[in-house]
């Protein structure tokens, strides 16, 4: 065994429910960041993701229109 | 002032009044016991105003009563923006107000007098533990229920920063903070030995990483484009900084326990993490910094502007320092050496001081529909809190260093060269230059307290000089 392997060996048996939990919790979180990176990346979204860039500038527009 | 009709501004400007001094007071102690450091007579033999006593004032003054009053101002003013709608319930943003100035007397009172958990970052005793935890989850029923109520479509990602810092914080402080307690002013944690450890530094990085950085990045992406009246650079980055940086930190706390009892895996697995997490961080702070590309003129004139920019700068240098501290080699020299402390107030005072004041700024200009009482006081402001900054951190990474080296250093016999009280003596000029670096910062507190307050005046006492919205 390579001191990698040494260093990354795990004993299955030893896994209590908690390390369980946590494992499946992280693991499946995980590929969810995955996902989210692949739908924000995907160039189909580009357009409708980067349109939410002006929220904060038209509120400034939305305030003015209310004085009027 | 059309803009305070339309939405619940009131409790925004308390806030707002209330970090500003919180400001002052916070860096004032830092000061002074930066200034027993240096010079230990000033603690006077007086149990009340020792350093052991004064240090977890300093920490609950500026976290909790600064950076909490900033981002209950900043997040209840932003999601009524950029929701168009008012705060779900008044009220319930007026009780979150008191209770958290509440909480702070309550600190005031019971840290010098020596009631401690003892746990770092979260001192207070359980009767305040409990108060911490209904006040902050009224603030975030009142922020969820703001944003339920929303007219726009999109969440806008301050709001998620907001959010998520909202939710782990409640999550952090309720699990890090369950103690038995053995009297009204007395408990002990649940948790021991090394599970008490790592408890300890899952919450304090992550206090750091949700309160103090995402929090404060809530700040940054909704005040940024406003102060340049620019959209953001890149939306799908904010949203790929906030996934990255809300599934990467909650890793990082085992990398303050390195060579200790905690599994040696646990530390690795810790600094590995934070390594990675240098993409998502500089990722923002890019995402911060381009929103100026092609109006870069912006920052020579707009003094607001430059607090913003600069504190991203901090940013990326802190995010950057941070994970390089937690590899186990520079872990060997840095660690319980003053370059820890140089770090955190590198992303304290550089970071989160400057985010803040920039979005202070804004507000009160905005809140009390006028220009500040005097720009060159803001650049003032801004000049004393960079060179402030500097040298606080050089001394400090200076001190630090030297501290690691001489702690470590043996002759051939294997003896260690150096007693703690020889190493202790050499820190003395560094100690010296950390309050010039404190006490510059603390004035440029000063200023901004005088300048807001001279401000408000202003508007008060003049209202033609507030017809119309300030864009500085």
């Amino acid at each position: 065994m390579t001191s990698l392997q040494e260093y990354f060996q795990t004993d299955w048996a030893a896994m209590t429910s908690n390390d369980w939990v946590g494992l499946i919790m992280t693991v499946v979180v995980f590929f969810l960041m995955i996902a989210i990176y692949v739908y924000a990346l995907h160039p189909s979204n580009r357009e409708k993701l980067e349109a939410q860039r002006f929220i904060p500038l038209d509120e400034d527009r939305l305030d003015t229109e209310g004085r009027k | 002032m059309e803009t305070t009709e339309k939405y619940h501004f009131d409790v925004v400007r308390w806030f707002s009044v209330a970090a500003v001094i919180y400001l002052v007071v916070g860096t004032l102690v830092g000061v002074i016991i930066a200034s027993q450091l240096a010079w230990p007579v000033l603690n006077f033999d007086i149990p009340y105003l020792t350093f052991g006593r004064l240090r977890p004032l300093h920490t609950n003054a500026v976290i909790f009563a600064f950076g909490g009053c900033v981002l209950m101002a900043t997040a209840f003013y932003s999601v009524q923006r950029t929701c168009g709608v008012k705060l779900w319930s008044n009220k319930l943003a007026w009780f979150t107000f008191w209770g958290w100035n509440l909480i702070i007397v309550s600190a005031v009172i019971t840290l010098p007098l020596g009631l401690t958990s003892g746990k770092e970052y979260a001192e207070l005793e359980w009767p305040i533990d409990i108060a911490i935890a209904v006040v902050w989850i009224a603030y975030t029923v009142n922020f969820v229920m703001t944003i339920a109520n929303r007219k726009s479509s999109h969440i806008y990602v301050s709001n998620w920063f907001f959010l998520g810092m909202m939710i782990m914080i409640t999550y952090l402080h309720v699990v890090n903070s369950l103690a038995i307690p053995v009297g009204m002013f007395k408990s002990y944690s649940i948790f021991s030995g090394v599970q008490d450890a790592m408890i300890q530094w899952w919450w304090g990085h992550n206090a750091v990483g949700f309160y103090l950085t995402a929090g404060f990045l809530g700040i940054m992406y909704y005040f940024v484009p406003k102060q340049a009246n620019r959209p953001m650079f890149s939306y799908r980055l904010s949203v790929i900084h906030f996934w990255a940086l809300t599934f990467g930190y909650v890793w990082l706390g085992a990398h303050h326990l390195q060579y200790t009892a905690l599994p040696d895996w646990t530390g690795s697995l810790g600094a590995a993490i934070s390594i990675a997490m240098i993409i998502p961080s500089w990722g923002g702070a890019i995402n911060g910094m381009m929103t100026l590309s092609g109006a870069w003129d912006k920052l020579r004139t707009d003094y607001v502007l430059r607090f913003l920019i600069a504190s991203l700068a901090f940013y990326a240098m802190s995010t950057f320092e941070g994970p390089i501290m937690s590899i186990k080699t520079v872990n060997a020299l840095s660690h319980y050496t003053d370059w820890t402390v140089g770090h955190v107030h590198s992303g304290a005072l550089g970071w989160v001081g400057m985010v803040a004041a920039g979005a202070l700024y804004h507000m009160v200009m905005k809140l009390w529909n006028t220009e500040m009482y005097s720009n060159k006081l803001i650049n003032t402001h801004f000049w004393l809190a960079t060179i402030g900054t500097v040298i606080y951190i050089i001394a400090l990474w200076i001190s630090g260093i030297m501290q690691g080296l001489m702690w470590r250093d043996y002759d051939a016999f294997g003896t260690l060269t150096y007693t703690f009280a020889e190493s202790v003596a050499a820190m003395h000029p560094y100690y010296v230059m950390r309050v010039v670096g404190g006490f510059l910062y603390m004035l440029g507190g000063v200023v901004m307290l005088y300048n807001v307050v001279m401000t408000i005046r202003q508007a008060s006492t003049n209202p033609s000089t507030s017809a119309e919205p300030a864009r500085a």
